[in-house]
């Protein structure tokens, strides 16, 4: 995962975080979205059931 | 010409002079701010712990949050800050690679008597060791206050000070030295790496509780004969979300107090601010994935709990699953760690009191659980990273990480354990059921949280 091919910090003089300069940066920051967007559909789902409660 | 280059060399002295005293007082200044925030965690820790007692023990617990923080101090000042710098290559107490650590290390810079006193008072030619051991007190005390929360409401108040300061000048500091320290054995042979202390401050505390909780029992009415559980209410739900928020907000200051800044003698680098390891962090790293954390913690809360003291609890589990790489998560890979943390949160928890332990703000979980649990991602995502900054280091590994969390485990919970059943046979452990029914407050604290009640209050006439 150290996205420098010798393991040593002397030869890092930018990114240093873990899977820099590939795609899964961005892929996880895909994932990180559609996270937020699944809770918030789950969320209201559950938020109208429970209006729904106080209806009936 | 001559007169001209050595009016120039003079004043290319000055201006490095100059240079040095900016830095010189910025690093003095950079730690002593990170205390007043720290304090803040046990500001918050106060409010949390209260909020969450009935309101016959609200001021009790109090007592007792504050009494730990008190002791911490001079205690870590006569041996837990000599046992940091003493114990690193292990039991063995013998000086490490690096020169900074050992029996004979320690002693001359950390003792509060003899030659090491001029590391360990007002001294005007050193302006780190103060501002170094405040941090470290306020790490120290960020312990206690995580055990304090676990034990509300029956636990005697000397007895509880007594674990204390076992837990915060001693068992934390010896995780710290071994895995927090660039002597540390669990670094230079197993590659640990633990930036933000999620081991060797939170799980440590968290399983040192739970092994003071093992002899402690429940409180009175916490679990029915058939063993299942009542939910005992803490009387003040809102001042324990505020509580929480503060030890949020109080996180960042004890975050920041895990770097090392440049320029000084005593720095990794001149020019470049280091983790505790000597490997690079900025506090850019930390503004990304600190936030990052908090909101994936709280979100991973919501979705299951929709419970605001679950929430908060997510936020700080969210921070703790990922403060052993906040130097180098990516800020998605790092909300993401936080939502699965927040999402396993009260799992956990309930899971711990379905085995008859009575944890009452879920600090075993919270700090314990998923202390361990950061550690362990560390090693999923982060393998292969070099742990210090030196030439052939050793470099993090998943079997690394593992081994750490169960030395930190260990070191939390064996200590726990055993000075919990000492003081619970010297009888200083549990206060008498009647005293518990009673109320602590009533008993041992000489006034009152509430002596008006909460009255309501209508509107004011227009």
């Amino acid at each position: 995962m150290f996205p420098y091919d010798t393991a040593n910090w002397s030869v890092v003089d930018g990114n240093m975080f873990m899977l820099a300069d590939t795609v899964w940066p961005g892929v996880f920051t895909a994932i990180a979205a559609a996270i937020c967007v699944w809770v918030l559909v789950a969320g209201n789902r559950s938020e109208q059931e429970q209006y729904e409660k106080t209806k009936k | 010409m001559e007169q001209q280059i050595a009016d120039l060399a003079a004043q290319v002295e000055a201006l490095k002079l100059s240079a040095g005293v900016t830095n010189t007082n910025f690093a003095e200044t950079y730690y002593y701010l990170t205390i007043p925030l720290m304090i803040i965690i046990h500001a918050g820790f106060l409010a949390y712990e209260m909020g969450s007692s009935r309101a016959k023990n609200v001021l009790s617990s109090g007592v007792k949050n504050i009494l730990a923080f008190a002791f911490m101090i001079p205690t870590f000042y006569f041996f837990g800050w000599w046992v940091y710098w003493g114990f690193p290559t292990g039991l063995t107490l013998s000086e490490g690679p690096m020169g900074i650590s050992g029996a004979a290390y320690a002693s001359s810079i950390a003792w509060g008597w003899g030659p090491s006193t001029a590391a360990m008072g007002p001294n005007i030619a050193d302006q780190a060791s103060g501002v170094f051991f405040g941090a470290f007190a306020m790490f120290a005390a960020t312990t206690a206050s995580i055990m304090s929360g676990a034990v509300i409401e029956r636990i005697q108040t000397v007895g509880f000070v007594i674990l204390a300061i076992v837990l915060g000048s001693f068992a934390w500091v010896v995780a710290a030295a071994w895995g927090w320290h660039a002597d540390g054995w669990l670094v230079t042979q197993w590659g640990v790496h633990d930036f933000g202390a999620a081991g060797l401050v939170h799980a440590v505390a968290g399983f040192f509780a739970l092994g003071v909780l093992m002899h402690l029992g429940p409180r009175i009415g916490k679990f029915n004969l058939d063993g299942t559980a009542n939910h005992i209410a803490g009387h003040n739900m809102p001042l324990t979300v505020t509580g929480l928020m503060l030890i949020i907000v109080g996180f960042w200051g004890f975050l920041m107090a895990c770097v090392i800044v440049p320029g000084e003698a005593w720095s990794w680098f001149a020019d470049k601010q280091s983790t505790i390891y000597g490997t690079p962090i900025t506090l850019s790293a930390l503004a990304f994935n600190i936030l990052m954390a908090i909101a994936g913690g709280i979100i991973g809360s919501w979705i299951w709990t929709k419970d605001p003291f679950w929430m908060m609890s997510g936020a700080l589990a969210g921070i703790i699953s990922t403060a052993s790489g906040l130097d180098i998560y990516f800020p998605a890979m790092a909300f993401i760690i936080a939502v699965s943390a927040g999402i396993i949160l009260q799992p956990c928890a309930n899971w711990l009191e379905r085995r008859g332990i009575d944890d009452a703000v879920g600090a075993v979980t919270v700090h314990g659980t998923i202390g361990l649990y950061g550690v362990i991602m560390l090693g999923v995502w982060g393998w292969g990273f070099p742990a210090l900054a030196i030439d052939n280091a050793p470099v993090i590994t998943l079997y690394g990480q593992i081994v750490g969390a169960i030395v930190f485990g260990l070191l939390g919970f064996v200590p726990g354990y055993i000075c919990a059943g000492i003081l619970k046979s010297l009888g200083m452990l549990r206060v008498p059921a009647a005293a518990e029914e009673a109320g602590l407050d009533t008993v041992k604290v000489p006034s009152q949280g509430y002596p008006e009640g909460i009255v309501p209050s209508g509107p004011a006439s227009s």
